[in-house]
């Protein structure tokens, strides 16, 4: 009899925990529905009006930056906490998850017809063109940006027809982060040509530190690098757009860079096993002193202000452009560069105008562009010449002077360029040559394959 | 007593709230699941229906769904050839050895278990590293530096990945067994003892035939579980290098979620589900026959 | 008493043989605590670089705190608990019910039922997360505390049910008909005669169940949306950035989620050996 007691206490216990749980998310979600139909009506009310509103307005943000303490993320914080702060009756709910699991929850998002009003998008084609395609993402009016100061060209991975759909949050170029200590210490001098730099890992190798530093597990970054050979090889940044467009990589050159691209890497330039070392576990050698080089993306120039890395190497970071290949048509101001992430607006938002309100708000040059730069975070894709302080790390004074007068500037890399299919093949691709599990001509074959 | 027992209501009432969820949150999805199969769907816009076209497709033109399933299998094999027999030899020692070690050792191999699979990865993929990780550095020490190997290149990722996957099963797998050997009559052994048994013998003619069932079932989950891995092996080595480490459920993943083909993804996890459900018929008709005492 | 004698002595010399080797396997299970306690207190630009264990100088405690506080552990803490806690109670009653139905009751699909109920076991979880996000928004479920209990009682069941179906087989009918004769109805005996004499395996299913959810990220983040229910899991994403991360944080966060699990394992632990010693005695 008393087992029986406890037994349907217990059972009372978990109905009444049930029920108050239900009940309590069942008003929350009431309330949020409530406001959501609130805010609808508003905004057709409050339409063009460009002052701040008096109706409860809620903005859902979805964005892949769930570090709200450092880097891009805090930017984004602090620019969302001043925007509510001057617009009282707005209140901005952030979802942020990091890239792998962003990508699979988009995915839920767009399957269910359910998007977030903002959210974080790349502007390159295997990404954002099912996504264009689809409608989901709400056209943008091009003449609200006349004085955002975009760099030319900046917006074309986030366009289409004409029509913008998203504005891009930074310029990435690939470029070669190097310890100079090491360098000066073993009186090893920065590269010029690609023959130099298989000397210098040569020499590396025969200290026992490894020349360079890259993320081999997430395989993009070795795609990246096949777009530089190509870009590097021959000077031309509409070889790759052309020749995907048409479906066509027989051009010989891509066989050439991929035989480039092999000719170093069989230097023993990367380090062992690089193909299981991940984002952190790359970066992190390279901050450990341990590898020489670091090939990434100029985001990394945080790296320079970032305590988590010991001073001497913190202090003693430069970035240099790699090196054309022998007998290359480029120029060594040619970049590897283009425009990955930003944000868009989606259609179907209930508070679209409130959305592109807010959205065009973050990227006011004086929030976004300023707030990249001038924290060392990476660097805006909007002109930020009027916010350099002159206090700039010596990375990030590299990098300006890089881009500035970069000649050529290669555009979207080869994985990108695609469907989300080519993607994942030609990364997976990118990878199996890498370690020579393919060679350069069935490499370039199944690359054209995958493109059929 | 048979119309208590057979009392529909009653019936109905014990099975309704595992029938609901399960339909729900199971079933349905499923069904979607399979519909799903027969599209060409990247997860936004609409899906395009195309019969059995991606069916042709995974089992005529792709290798790497082969080497996927491969893959599984041989831990599936692994798991029962190797895990099993450490498992359940670990289970009569533990028992053995009584007391408080008993109680220090159950807790203390099933460890691994309790922490999140994100940082065994993290260690694994570490302690393999070619200079930094302990298997290179230990063999260096004992003097056998030529057996230095890159435990994550193409030659050796899937033999790793595989030990890994095997290793991180000891703790429930000897859970298990445990439980078993546990369950059986201490009587019995004393009897044995009196008749002469001793040692290995008392294992091999008591011990193992009582455990039959435990067996039976702990191979069946092994052989399922086996095909379910995903998460360690997304997190060790993605697949890669190249597929070399694909497995079932990682490769379906991939395709559904990274890859856009989430109408592809979906007739994988239908093969999934037929193969799992041929090795728990075949492994019972196996069990079936050794049943014959 | 020669051969007393020895034979004591070399048992214990086997013994210690034993304890010794069980030691070193011990060692090795117990490492991958050690590594991630170690690198806890490290610097995030000091994890994965080069030693497999390092002696942090100084040790960040502050990570911990850091952990805490950004990684808002008390929130997510009591979600969690009491997300596992209802996942828990309800896999193993629910099992318990069904477990019996299906091998007592004498019913034509009783078979069959337990047949697809078991089917449940061989499907992958990343087959039905699309579907049921679908599910769940059209029935505003997402973004609530059911879109995680469903799904997580809903996988569980099928290893509840099969788990309690095996140790009911060892239970003998007799004291079933004997209740019969005094007049108990079905609940009655369930819960009376039954449930006391299945405590080994409701406790195994508790381990299994509660791990298996303790630690669950993929179906949360994908059911979930707003901060309100998150589980412990979250914890580490507050550290994750778009592509560089604060390790040492997450890994601090990982042992702040691991403890909690740890302690419920350790006291599970002791139940193990009542249940199943009270098993044997009646046995």
């Amino acid at each position: 009899m008393r087992k029986m007691k406890r037994v349907v206490g217990l059972f009372l216990m978990f109905t009444l925990i049930l029920s108050i749980t239900a009940c309590g998310s069942k008003t929350e979600q009431k309330a949020d529905k409530e406001a959501d139909v609130q805010s609808e009506e508003t905004t057709q009310e409050t339409n063009t009006e460009d002052g701040a509103g008096t109706e409860p307005v809620t903005i859902k943000l979805f964005t892949n930056l769930p570090d709200r303490t450092t880097g891009q993320g805090f930017l984004e914080q602090q620019i969302i906490d001043k925007y509510m702060q001057e617009n009282p009756n707005v209140t901005i709910e952030i979802e942020a998850l990091q890239d792998e699991a962003y990508k699979t929850k988009f995915t839920a998002y767009t399957s269910s017809n359910n998007l977030p009003d903002v959210l974080s998008v790349w502007g390159q084609p295997a990404f954002i063109d099912p996504v264009i395609n689809s409608g989901y993402l709400a056209e943008l009016n091009e003449a609200d940006y006349a004085d955002y100061n975009f760099i030319p060209g900046s917006l074309a991975g986030f366009s289409k027809n004409g029509k913008i759909y998203g504005l891009p949050r930074n310029t990435d170029i690939q470029v070669v982060f190097y310890n100079k200590k090491l360098f000066a210490d073993n009186g090893i001098s920065v590269p010029t040509t690609m023959q130099e730099l298989y000397d210098v890992a040569d020499k590396f190798n025969a200290l026992g530190i490894a020349p360079c530093s890259i993320d081999g597990k997430d395989k993009w970054p070795l795609a990246i690098m096949y777009t530089d050979f190509i870009m590097k090889l021959t000077g031309d940044n509409t070889l790759l757009p052309n020749s995907i467009g048409a479906k066509d990589l027989s051009d010989p050159n891509f066989k050439k860079a991929a035989d480039a691209m092999n000719e170093l890497i069989s230097k023993d330039f990367f380090q062992k096993s690089f193909t299981a070392s991940d984002y952190g576990a790359s970066r992190n050698l390279f901050a450990q002193g341990k590898a020489a080089m670091f090939y990434m993306g100029s985001w990394e120039m945080s790296m320079a202000t970032d305590e988590a890395i010991p001073e001497e190497v913190r202090n003693n970071i430069g970035a240099f452009n790699l090196p054309s290949p022998d007998g290359a048509k480029s120029k060594t101001t040619d970049l590897s560069a283009w425009n990955g992430g930003g944000y868009a607006v989606a259609e179907k938002s209930p508070v679209k105008e409130e959305a592109i309100k807010f959205l065009n708000y973050i990227y006011k040059p004086e929030n976004w562009a300023k707030g990249a730069w001038q924290n060392g975070i990476c660097i805006p894709a909007q002109s930020y010449e009027e916010y350099l302080t002159g206090n700039e790390t010596e990375v990030q004074q590299t990098l300006t002077n890089l881009l500035s007068q970069a000649t050529n500037i290669s555009g979207t890399p080869i994985n990108d360029c695609g469907t989300p299919t080519f993607k994942t093949t030609s990364e997976d691709l990118s990878q199996q040559f890498a370690t020579g599990m393919i060679d350069s001509e069935t490499f370039v074959s199944k690359l054209n394959e995958a493109l059929q | 007593m048979h119309k208590l027992f057979s009392n529909k209501w009653i019936i109905l009432s014990l099975i309704a709230p595992a029938i609901i969820l399960f339909a729900f949150a199971i079933l349905v999805p499923i069904i979607m699941s399979g519909y799903y199969g027969m599209t060409e769907y990247a997860g936004m816009g609409e899906p395009i229906f195309t019969g059995m076209k991606n069916y042709k497709r995974l089992f005529f033109n792709d290798p790497t769904f082969w080497k996927s399933l491969r893959n599984a299998l041989l831990l599936g094999l692994g798991f029962v050839f190797i895990q099993h027999p450490i498992c359940m030899i670990f289970a009569i020692l533990v028992d053995k050895v009584s007391g408080k070690w008993e109680k220090f050792f159950r807790a203390a191999y099933f460890i691994p278990n309790v922490i999140s699979v994100a940082v065994i990865a993290s260690m694994w993929v570490y302690i393999f590293n070619y200079d930094f990780g302990l298997i290179n550095n230990v063999l260096k020490w004992i003097g056998l530096e030529n057996l230095q190997a890159e435990w994550l290149n193409p030659d050796h990722a899937l033999g790793s990945v595989l030990f890994v996957l095997i290793w991180h099963g000891f703790g429930w797998g000897m859970l298990i067994y445990y439980a078993g050997v546990k369950g059986i009559d201490q009587e019995l052994y004393e009897a044995a003892a009196i008749d002469g048994a001793t040692g290995l013998r008392t294992y091999q003619y008591i011990t193992l035939p009582l455990m039959k069932p435990v067996i039976r079932v702990n191979v069946t989950l092994a052989i399922i579980s086996a095909l379910k891995q995903m998460e360690t092996v997304y997190l060790l080595t993605n697949g890669g290098p190249g597929d070399t480490t694909q497995f079932l459920a990682n490769y379906l993943y991939l395709k559904a979620f990274r890859s856009y083909e989430y109408g592809y993804g979906n007739a994988i996890s239908v093969i999934f589900v037929i193969v799992c459900i041929l090795a728990t018929v075949i492994l019972n008709k196996i069990f079936k026959s050794t049943e014959e005492y | 008493m020669d051969f007393v004698g020895k034979n004591t002595r070399s048992k214990k010399i086997g013994r210690i043989f034993l304890i010794g080797f069980m030691i070193i396997v011990a060692i090795g299970q117990l490492f991958p605590l050690i590594w991630l306690f170690d690198f806890s207190l490290a610097k995030s630009g000091d994890l994965f670089a080069s030693d497999l264990l390092i002696i942090p100088d100084p040790p960040q405690w502050v990570n911990y705190v850091t952990a805490f506080v950004d990684g808002k552990v008390l929130k997510y803490l009591f979600n969690s608990i009491i997300v596992n806690v209802i996942t828990v109670v309800a896999t193993v009653m629910i099992s318990l019910l069904v477990a019996f139905a299906c091998t007592r009751m004498k019913w034509k699909l009783s078979k069959m039922t337990m047949g697809i109920l078991l089917l449940g076991m061989m499907i992958p979880i990343h087959a039905t997360l699309l579907p049921n996000f679908i599910l769940y928004s059209k029935m505003n479920l997402t973004d609530s505390i059911f879109a995680l209990l469903i799904p997580y009682i809903a996988f569980a069941l099928p290893q509840g049910i099969f788990i309690m179906s095996s140790f009911l087989e060892g239970i003998p009918k007799a004291l079933e008909e004997a209740a019969v004769m005094d007049g108990c109805g079905i609940y009655r005996i369930i819960f009376q005669i039954i449930f006391p004499m299945m405590k080994p395996a409701m406790i195994t299913i508790s381990i299994m169940t509660f791990l298996n959810s303790w630690n669950e990220f993929t179906m949360a983040m994908t059911y979930l949306e707003s901060d309100k229910y998150r589980t412990l899991p979250f914890s580490v994403l507050n550290f994750a950035g778009q592509y560089a991360s604060n390790y040492a944080v997450q890994f601090a966060v990982m042992v702040l989620t691991a403890l909690p699990a740890l302690v419920v394992f350790i006291l599970l632990n002791e139940q193990i050996t009542k249940g199943i010693t009270v098993g044997a005695v009646k046995g």
